[in-house]
């Protein structure tokens, strides 16, 4: 981007200083020269951003619609995450993993508008808390039923599963889908999240353990019998 | 379920599954795992939770937007042209 303006900016320069006096045919090539390769530049990066960063219009728009929760915000949320990346396109390093580079822009977009207005401050609280204080369905159960909570979770529809996901705390549930959804490692969760990696593994490990008693009660109002169900009589 | 190994297993089941453990410990799961049908089920729910909450998010963005992407692309790539013309 700073290059382009740089070179765009020649034009500006009084044509006297770039050509010399009776050598026309000389100076409309070096004009040429100038201005061409400006304009192809803008362009060019314009189009590189274009194939490379919109494939991931579907996935960071499902993320999107994880964090804020409904279309209208997401696609706004899309919008801007797309116009801050493009504006900040030359600090990219092509070759580098660009969908972590995204969703870094993302996720700093997303917290920058919609947190402030929504803030959930009980979250670090249960970042706090120990393990045993959260409880959870661990060793109690046995083997016979942790099958069938796997079939349970196996056959949970597609919107039970979201709003699940929906009710678990934000920073854990993000952290969760960036680990199960887009599989990213926890290296580039913490990049992401700008956390260290053991808070990413901490979160990780509730937001699941949450996930898998919320879905246990969705199984259990329908009269499926899991072991987290089970468990907790 | 034998005592062996499990808490251990179970501790580190997920970093497991997700190729973060050493190579050393990642042979001491594995093996753990072939002799202990406990934490194989263990396993099987962990694995299913990530594959039901990957199928269960896919999402298509609408087909505007990505229309309405490049139109902002398009305007923000005019603007720098512009900017630089007035400098």
């Amino acid at each position: 981007m700073i290059a382009t303006l740089e070179q765009r900016a020649d034009p500006q320069v009084p044509a006297h200083v770039l050509r010399p006096p009776r050598a026309a045919p000389v100076d409309w090539r070096m004009m040429e020269e100038q201005v061409t390769p400006a304009y192809d530049a803008a362009a060019e990066a314009r189009t590189q951003f274009e194939e490379q960063a919109l494939p991931f219009m579907d996935q960071l728009y499902a993320a999107a619609m994880r964090m804020t929760r409904n279309p209208a915000d997401a696609a706004d949320l899309v919008q801007e995450t797309f116009v801050k990346a493009f504006a900040s396109w030359s600090t990219f390093k092509q070759g580098t993993n660009l969908k972590a580079w995204l969703y870094r822009i993302l996720t700093n977009t997303y917290i920058n508008i919609y947190r402030k207005k929504q803030r959930e401050p009980y979250q670090s609280a249960i970042d706090d808390l120990e393990d045993w204080q959260l409880g959870g369905a661990e060793s109690t159960t046995s083997s016979s039923t942790r099958s069938a909570e796997a079939e349970a979770i196996d056959r949970m529809p597609a919107s039970a599963v979201k709003d699940a996901l929906q009710a678990v705390p934000e920073d854990f549930r993000l952290a969760v889908y960036l680990a199960d959804v887009e599989g990213f490692a926890y290296q580039e969760i913490a990049d992401i999240m700008k956390t260290p990696i053991g808070t990413v593994m901490s979160r990780l490990h509730r937001g699941r353990r949450m996930l898998r008693d919320l879905l246990a009660d969705y199984a259990k109002e329908r009269g499926i019998d899991t072991a987290a169900t089970r468990s907790r009589k | 379920m034998s005592d062996c190994g499990c808490e251990k297993t179970r501790r580190d089941l997920e970093e497991y599954l997700r190729n973060e453990v050493c190579r050393t410990e990642q042979a001491d799961i594995r093996e753990h795992l072939d002799n202990c049908p406990g934490c194989r089920d263990e396993a099987l729910v962990s694995r299913t939770l990530t594959e039901v909450l990957a199928r269960s998010c896919r999402e298509a963005a609408p087909e505007q937007l990505r229309d309405i992407v490049l139109g902002r692309l398009r305007a923000a790539h005019l603007t720098a042209d512009t900017a630089s013309v007035i400098r």
